[in-house]
């Protein structure tokens, strides 16, 4: 490594600018430089610093130095968290569609004019062929038919034509001249075609008679005409009839009339025939739609059921279920048909068909993988007896809760009150705080101050507090007065901000709280006692309503409050004392009101009542457990729980997932660490043992291992074997034969499957 | 700006002639010519679309399949065109859509449609991609000899203009043009683009932004440093010594490799892992590919330990493609990573990479002599990167009072690397050496060596193998701030641009690397309000920038003379 500031060259000292290296004289001066000359270069000391940072952090990794502190859990959030198919979605519109232009009208007028030249070029043969077979040709002699064919088309005259157009041969006596009876042209024999009288036929009446009439449309066309030509000069036999060749059954014509009318005919062949993979794919893509359409379906009764919801029926549920699973298996049937397709025939397809055949199978075999896998299993009926069950227990505890909180707030409430009414004339100063309820705080601030704390401290504006009083601490610690000085003020805001929340929305619960009371009672009241204690429940009504309705009176109490803060805060001697005070929302953190109750502490009190009621509301809305953990029933997603976990304090215990336990067994059960492997020598150049090595052999060896696919085939084919038989008696019952064809022959392959493994 | 890509061509296909397939069989073939949509998609993606068969429409024995219909896309060449014509006169499948890559001609428009007889095509369009898109910010043509001495090979400068014109058309961008003034064939493809952009004015007829894009086109001869540098980011990494060829790796030389890993795609469209690490250094790569190993390893043993009863098999099953899916990406990237880090200890990569560095970005000349006489004598050193360090050394002080080069040349003699490699010696410093740069690409380095060294000072750390910035993180950034030169990078024609650029296409004319794709995505990044799209001839590495080279033909080394007149003597 070459030393870094050996260089050689022009050496430049002073204040350099380092971007445009012009020498200042002072410090001061250079800043003053950068300040005005590459300010605008946005902030290119922090991209540099940045800069030198990832270089730093790079060079760590590279030279194997790398910091344990580094979070494990980051860097897998960094290959987890965010994908978008590779494309960071801040930075790049998704693809619009380029720029195209459409040449289809133009092709299109092109093409028309050239397509109107050949119809009418096809359709005069047509024409000429229909007048060339409508009469009898075996009954007439050679001449006759001559004169009919030459009314057809005028032929060319022999004169003109010395050499046969084409192949070039000139005509003599022995290479005689011939004409074609569809555009009279002339040509020697050799280049002769011949159209058969079945494909003249079949040309000019449409496909349909022409296939009674003729029996046997596999035959080529160009296949019957040699063979018949074959044939016929070998019945014929006589040099005569050679040089003479009556054509009975057949027309002489060149190759340009020929290719075109086969040309016609293939087209007519192709207009009604659909093969096999053709009406096979339909059905497939037929049942796949279905598929698409009820597997969401399915998938959201399934999600519902498992939940321990009852919206859904849970036997309707198992019917959709078997209806898609059987939309599976027939796609599975008809795909292994589509491959198979031929396999049996003469001659095998050709290879290309056959790829096309694997593929289809393939891409449905894909498709089943993807969605028949993805569909969660019903539970049975007593597990969605029991599922219910534990849902409505769980409603009915999240109720109590609920129910419990609010009380809780509303009896707080009341203390707070009646507290702040005590505290009023005796003078709202800190000297007024008795000594028992300081020595309170620092009981009910201790325990708190423990692990459950910083899950607890949810609220932002908590947070915040909390943390500035601890840098209170610390700055008083490290005896920077100022410091102090401005954190208080930044606290006493807060503080205020905070408390005028609370009191708010504990206003506003006690008030609800109140009139549910209220009218709860006055039904009660009514019903039973209507004529005697009217006067008596007037009474009480009014009272409680005045009760929550003054919040006047509470908001006084809250700034009277913080001026004892504030008041506190400005002494340094008792700060130490008051402090906890400012944490006074943790004691709360026990959901059940019990203790909090008993306390005096009207600092705390009038704040209580929120949180729970907040944590609540976080908790019952989206109470992730109530859906996700039935959802999956094997603790699958370890990770996932641990967040829920986090989420949700109150159901934490209950339902702490075995998971859990699990997962961190399996950690501890995973084969060798490949952490461990890793480590020494990872990046030393020429280390005797390269590490990747070993991760890979863990990675390709371990992971990779499909062993348990066997065992797990086995209990699936027979299951499988078990739903086809059904579906093949389904399929009998409703008369489609069909699919009891394909079902059967489905399951005579899987039965061979399963003997096959038994012998294994 | 949008990505570049033939994504979009997928999804106008699946929605505009999907829809119309559904009549008879949905099969599609499909008539390939480019590597574009393997690129882009996966197999099983494009089997969702229903298309089960490529063909090469230039292979002789297709089969007949009436059934099928048929999605070409080609690019417009006079070849294509005659398949498509003989395709269509016999057509063996039912119906043809046409989509060309590129402006096609009227009069081939004509004779196609003369062709098509019998009334099997449904759709004739131009869809601009006549391009590969590597990244959502890179795209590369797959040229390699473009130059012809400093000249344009005039096939391939045809070819060029087609495509970077494509890209513009794909972006519905059109740029005004800046050109690096040192070199000839900058300027031809600047006017080239210019002229089809005059042509077909009304395709380039798109909504005007404020500021307009630009188009800038430099020259590789300017800065032949950075691609025979060894990288140590992962997709620039892998180039280099594995080599990307359309996304694919070909890990048939990786002893003991498994058959089905004998040729892996890398694609950030469907690897989450290759996505979130192409751009992070090797160290932190082998740090993600482990926790993504124990991640996998968190999840199987448990699943395996908890197969005994039917419901967890049931389970499994349902968790199972998730397994697959990550099976086949951690299988993947530890046999990518593995023989990487084989590579770089079996090469030595570690010291010559650090030699590589100083050489680039630091300016002692003795130090850097005596070094580089010191790692030469390593034995170990393959072929390759003895010759690159000498090339590095002649590059950067060929025109230093005691230049050590002959002896450089001796010692790598001594070693036995090939006379070829020799050659290629002064063939890259023909080709890029101090003569012929424009720009002075080792003393702008040097602003940013010594604000590194400012505040190295402070931080004490630094990164040796990642010291070098390609000299166009200089040039973008002058460009960004307004502050590129116009007499070094004219304008073609009269006005030019007076707010600062937003949307930019660079394009380098002899290829691109990636460590210059690394350095346009961080400036995208960290560059608010500007998109940078870069594009090459190719995406180079240093094998393949070492046969552009040669194929350029740079033979003897001219008489020593003032600059202008060699250029014109090599230009003759």
């Amino acid at each position: 490594m070459a030393a870094p500031f050996d260089e050689q060259g022009e050496v430049r000292e002073g204040f350099l600018c380092p971007l445009c290296l012009k020498d200042l004289q002072s410090f001061y001066q250079l800043q003053a430089h950068y300040e005005e000359e590459h300010s605008e270069e946005r902030d290119v000391r922090g991209q540099l610093k940045s800069l030198v940072k990832i270089a730093k952090k790079a060079k760590d990794k590279l030279l194997k130095r790398e910091g344990t502190d580094r979070a494990e859990g980051a860097s897998q959030e960094r290959y987890e968290a965010f994908s978008y198919g590779g494309v960071d979605p801040c930075l790049w519109d998704p693809q619009e569609l380029g720029a195209a232009r459409s040449h289809l009208s133009e092709f299109k007028r092109h093409r028309a004019a050239r397509i109107d030249h050949y119809v009418v070029e096809v359709n005069k043969l047509i024409i000429r062929l229909e007048k060339l077979t409508s009469f009898d040709r075996t009954s007439m002699d050679s001449a006759r038919i001559r004169a009919t064919e030459k009314l057809v088309v005028s032929w060319v005259s022999d004169h003109d034509v010395p050499f046969c157009p084409d192949c070039g041969n000139k005509f003599s006596i022995r290479n005689r001249r011939h004409h074609c009876r569809l555009c009279g042209s002339i040509m020697c024999k050799t280049c002769t075609q011949l159209v058969t009288l079945s494909l003249a036929n079949k040309l000019t009446s449409g496909s349909k008679q022409s296939l009674t009439a003729h029996g046997s449309p596999s035959l080529s066309p160009s296949g019957s005409a040699h063979a018949s030509r074959r044939g016929s000069i070998s019945s014929l036999g006589s040099v005569s009839s050679v040089l003479e060749d009556k054509d009975d059954d057949r027309i002489r014509c060149c190759q340009h009339c020929k290719d075109t009318l086969l040309k016609r005919e293939t087209q007519m062949d192709e207009k009604d025939h659909t093969p096999d993979i053709v009406r096979l794919y339909q059905r497939l893509r037929g049942c796949m739609e279905k598929v698409e359409k009820a597997a969401p379906v399915y998938i959201q009764m399934a999600q519902s059921i498992n939940a321990g919801e009852t919206t859904y029926n849970l036997e309707h549920a198992n019917n959709v279920r078997i209806e898609v699973q059987k939309h599976y298996e027939l796609i599975d049937a008809l795909s292994k048909k589509i491959l198979s397709l031929g396999m049996n025939e003469e001659p095998k397809p050709a290879p290309r068909a056959l790829q096309l055949q694997k593929m289809v199978r393939y891409s449905a075999t894909l498709f089943v993988q993807e969605k028949l896998l993805g569909l969660m299993s019903l539970p049975t009926k007593e597990k969605y007896e029991e599922l219910k069950e534990k849902r409505r227990q769980e409603n009915e505890r999240r109720m109590q809760r609920e129910r419990q909180a609010a009380l809780d707030a509303h009896r707080r409430l009341g203390d707070d009150r009646r507290r702040e009414v005590n505290a009023l004339p005796s003078g709202a100063l800190s000297g007024d705080l008795s000594p028992s309820r300081g020595i309170r705080k620092v009981e009910g601030w201790l325990p708190v101050s423990g692990a459950p704390r910083s899950r607890e401290m949810s609220d932002p504006l908590l947070q915040q507090i909390e943390n500035i009083s601890s840098y209170i601490q610390q700055a008083r610690a490290a005896g920077r007065v100022d410091e102090v000085q401005m954190l208080e003020e930044n606290l006493r805001q807060l503080q205020e901000e905070y408390d005028q929340q609370q009191v708010e929305a504990a206003i506003r619960m006690s008030r609800q709280l109140a009139e549910d009371e209220e009218m709860q009672r006055e039904q009660l009241e009514v019903l039973r006692r209507r004529e005697e204690k009217r006067g008596q429940l007037r009474g009480f009504a009014k009272h409680s309503r005045t009760h929550s309705l003054d919040f006047r009176d509470s908001a006084q109490a809250a700034t009277i409050w913080q001026d004892d803060q504030t008041s506190a805060l400005d002494l340094p001697l008792p700060k130490a004392e008051h402090s906890p005070p400012l944490r006074s929302p943790s004691p709360i953190k026990p959901p059940h009101g019990a203790d909090t109750e008993t306390s005096p502490n009207h600092n705390y009190l009038c704040v209580s009542p929120v949180l729970p009621q907040a944590k609540l509301g976080r908790g019952s809305p989206l109470n992730p457990f109530e859906e996700d953990e039935p959802a999956l029933p094997l603790p699958g997603f370890p990770r996932q729980q641990n967040g829920q976990t986090g989420y949700n304090p109150f159901d934490g215990v209950e339902v702490k997932p075995e998971a859990e336990v699990e997962s961190s067994k399996g950690l501890e059960v995973a084969p060798p660490d490949p952490s461990e492997n890793s480590k020494p020598g990872y990046w030393e150049p020429g280390a005797p043992r390269n590490p990747f090595e070993e991760e890979e052999q863990v990675g390709l060896g371990n992971p990779f291992e499909e062993d348990e696919e066997e065992t797990i085939e086995e209990d699936l084919l027979l299951q499988q074997i078990d739903n086809i038989k059904a579906y093949i008696f389904d399929a009998k019952h409703s008369g489609r034969l069909d699919e009891v064809e394909v079902l059967s022959e489905n399951l005579r392959q899987l039965k061979a499957t399963l003997a096959k493994q038994q012998n294994m | 700006m949008g990505r570049v890509g033939t994504v979009a061509f997928w999804h106008m296909y699946t929605m505009g002639v999907g829809g119309t397939v559904a009549l008879c069989g949905h099969d599609v073939v499909f008539v390939w010519q480019t590597s574009v949509v393997s690129m882009v998609y996966t197999q099983s993606e494009i089997l969702q679309k229903e298309v089960y068969l490529f063909e090469h429409i230039d292979s002789p024995n297709r089969e007949s399949m009436k059934h099928l219909k048929a999605i070409c896309f080609l690019r417009p060449t006079k070849e294509n065109v005659q398949y498509l014509i003989k395709e269509l006169r016999r057509p063996k499948y039912s119906v043809y859509f046409l989509y060309f890559s590129n402006v096609i001609s009227k009069s081939d428009v004509k004779s196609l449609a003369e062709a098509d007889e019998q009334e099997v095509v449904a759709e004739v369009q131009e869809f601009y991609g006549d391009y590969v898109a590597v990244n959502p910010h890179v795209f590369s043509l797959n040229i390699v000899g473009c130059y012809q001495g400093r000249n344009w090979d005039p096939a391939h400068l045809a070819r060029t203009t087609q495509g970077l014109t494509a890209l513009l058309l794909s972006l519905k961008k059109c740029p005004m043009i800046r050109y690096q003034l040192s070199s000839d064939m900058a300027k031809r493809l600047a006017e080239g683009v210019k002229q089809v952009i005059t042509k077909e004015y009304e395709l380039f007829d798109f909504r005007r932004t404020e500021v307009p894009p630009l188009l800038l086109i430099l020259d590789r001869s300017d800065d032949a440093i950075t691609p025979l540098l060894n990288q140590w980011t992962y997709q620039a990494m892998v180039h280099e010594l594995l080599g990307i060829n359309n996304n694919r790796i070909d890990l048939t030389r990786v002893p003991g490799i498994s058959r089905d890993l004998k040729e892996v795609v890398l694609s950030a469209e469907n690897d989450e892992f290759y996505a979130n690490n192409m751009y992070l250094n090797f160290g932190e790569i082998g740090t993600n590919i482990k926790n993504l190993m124990e991640d996998f390893q968190r999840k199987k043993p448990k699943e395996q330990q908890k197969l005994e009863s039917i419901a967890d098999m049931k389970a499994f099953v349902e968790n199972y493609p998730q397994f697959k899916k990550m099976s086949g990406t951690v299988s993947k990237h530890v046999t990518v990573v593995g023989e990487l880090s084989r590579l770089v200890s079996e090469r030595h990569l570690m010291e010559v990479s650090e030699m590589e560095q100083e050489l680039a970005s630091q300016n002692d000349h003795s130090s850097a002599l005596q070094n580089v006489k010191r790692v030469l004598q390593n034995q170990r050193l393959s072929e390759l990167d003895a010759t690159r360090l000498v090339m590095l050394y002649a590059l950067h002080y060929d025109r230093h009072s005691s230049n050590g080069l002959q002896g450089l040349l001796s010692d790598l003699r001594n070693r036995g690397v090939s006379e070829r490699y020799r050659r290629l010696v002064s063939a890259v410093v023909e080709f890029g050496g101090k003569r012929v740069r424009s720009s002075d690409l080792f003393s702008a380095s040097d602003a940013v060596s010594i604000t590194k060294q400012f505040f190295k000072g402070l931080k004490g750390v630094e990164n040796v193998y990642t010291q070098h910035q390609p000299f166009l993180l200089d040039t973008l950034d002058q460009l960004i701030k307004g502050k590129l030169k116009d007499n070094m990078y004219p304008y073609l024609g009269p006005s030019s641009l007076r707010d600062r650029p937003q949307d930019i296409v660079v394009f380098i004319v002899g290829g691109a690397t990636f460590e210059e794709a690394l350095t346009v995505y961080n400036l995208n990044r960290t560059t608010p309000g500007v998109r940078i799209v870069l594009g090459g001839t190719t995406i180079h590495n240093t094998k393949s920038f070492l046969e552009e080279v040669q194929a350029a033909g740079f033979q003897s080394r001219p008489s020593e003379s003032s600059q202008g007149a060699m250029r014109s003597s090599v230009r003759r």
